[in-house]
């Protein structure tokens, strides 16, 4: 898959690219189509990016959907992102599936939310009735509406970057030894 | 603004380029798109071309450019040209080696339509052009232009100069009286700088060409819409893409607005400084 470097960025997708370092292999890979990058990246950002949600939360369901899409690429990458924004290693290794959700989570909504990302990600249909129950009883109909799209837009993103075999950042690589969780 | 009224103020250039193709049966040294024999032909296609120019006439594009490559090498291009000429004003350029026998009948509809046909000749003298542009490029054109002029058909000839501002005067009156000659009038002959892209960055030639320098001119590619037909240039086999609008084509609208909010959002004062056509 080429990624295009900065100088060879097409000129509506500049504006995406950092003054200074390299572009995600996202961005550098997305340059190749600009008319599709300049409408993606900002919905993408828009979705998984500052909004009423709390980085944590959005963490949570991105790391968990990655992790279950078996997308190499979005794990390790939202590892990092996930410790920034809080979560303790041992949170992160749960959500990766390395340990069960229940022994490491205490927060019952959070629990829920779990619950509801498994059915979205990897579910058939509509979400149990059960698991729906526990997460309108944890989130508000726009916190529900808000995630649930984070957790599609991350499937997304998933397949794009597994299907692409996109390259994790050699910074973050470094930093996932340092934690203890390549 | 649309993109009627972005030609009409001069935001775009009203000429819509098409690449036919990119293969070549010359190899020149200053080739912008490193077309030579052999290479992967990335036809655009007739009929998409003839489709695109309907839609572009319709947006409120006045004229058509094509390039290459080397367009007649591919079959219909004359017949091509006429149909884009019966339409809109059209330039084609060429490297002027094919113009004989049956091609340079087919070649006589044009006479009677808007088109020119633009020749590149660097240098009055054999030895000099064809260092550059190849073996018996000087004489096939010394002989196709007249051939040209004299069934009607216009032509301009394009001289492709290192440092134009440095050129020997009495080599540039040698070839001014050389294309006068041949039939071309003054007026119809372009004098422009090597551009550095392509081929000619790999053998360190020409100015810089980049969005500061270059005009907004849609040009549309087998691989997409650029910013100019100075813009899908190749180097190294790897196709340029800094200056890529976008890979829809079609419809011609899509990257038109395209070129024509990039061109809005250039900064004031920020023309083209390379009057190169």
């Amino acid at each position: 898959m080429p990624l295009i470097e900065a100088e060879q960025a097409p000129i509506l997708a500049r504006p995406f690219y950092p003054d200074e370092g390299a572009p995600s292999p996202i961005t550098a890979s997305l340059a190749s189509v600009p008319e599709v990058l300049e409408v993606t990246l900002p919905f993408v950002g828009r979705i998984l990016g500052p909004s009423a949600v709390d980085a944590r939360t959005k963490e949570i369901v991105i790391l968990r959907c990655s992790a279950l899409m078996e997308c190499r690429y979005c794990v390790e990458t939202h590892t990092a992102v996930a410790l920034d924004c809080g979560l303790s290693r041992a949170e992160v290794r749960a959500l990766r599936g390395e340990w069960e959700a229940e022994a490491v989570f205490t927060d019952e909504d959070e629990l829920a939310l779990i619950a509801w990302v498994d059915a979205v990600a990897v579910g058939r249909g509509p979400a149990p009735e059960e698991v729906t129950a526990r997460a309108t009883e944890a989130m508000s109909h726009p916190e529900l509406v808000e995630l649930t799209l984070v957790a599609g837009a991350t499937l997304m993103l998933n397949r794009y970057c597994s299907a692409l075999g996109l390259p994790t950042s050699p910074a973050t690589l470094a930093r996932l030894g340092e934690e203890g969780l390549h | 603004m649309s993109v009627a009224e972005a030609i009409a103020v001069g935001e775009i250039s009203g000429r819509l380029w098409f690449y036919a193709n990119y293969h070549c049966n010359l190899r020149c040294s200053y080739c912008l798109t490193e077309s030579a024999p052999g290479v992967d032909r990335r036809e655009f296609g007739r009929e998409k071309i003839v489709e695109r120019a309907r839609e572009a006439k319709e947006l409120g594009f006045t004229a058509f450019g094509v390039t290459g490559g080397e367009p007649f090498l591919l079959d219909y291009m004359p017949e091509l040209i006429a149909a884009l000429g019966s339409e809109l004003s059209t330039i084609v350029l060429s490297n002027g080696t094919v113009f004989n026998g049956r091609r340079l009948r087919e070649m006589e509809p044009l006479a009677d339509l808007p088109v020119q046909v633009q020749i590149s000749l660097d240098h009055p003298e054999p030895d000099a052009n064809d260092q550059m542009r190849g073996p018996e490029n000087f004489r096939k054109v010394v002989e196709a232009v007249p051939r040209l002029v004299d069934r009607g058909i216009g032509v301009r000839i394009a001289t492709t100069l290192e440092d134009p501002d440095e050129a020997d005067p009495h080599e540039m009156e040698r070839l001014c009286e050389l294309h006068r000659a041949m039939g071309v009038p003054d007026e119809d002959h372009v004098v422009r700088p090597i551009v550095n892209r392509g081929r000619a960055v790999t053998n360190d030639m020409g100015v810089l060409a980049g969005f500061e320098q270059l005009g907004p001119e849609l040009t549309l590619t087998a691989d997409g819409a650029f910013y100019s037909p100075f813009a899908p240039t190749v180097r190294g086999g790897e196709l340029d893409t800094d200056l890529l609008v976008s890979r829809t084509t079609s419809p011609v609208r899509e990257p038109a607005e395209m070129l024509a909010r990039i061109a809005g959002n250039r900064p004031a004062g920020n023309d083209a400084s390379i009057g190169i056509r």
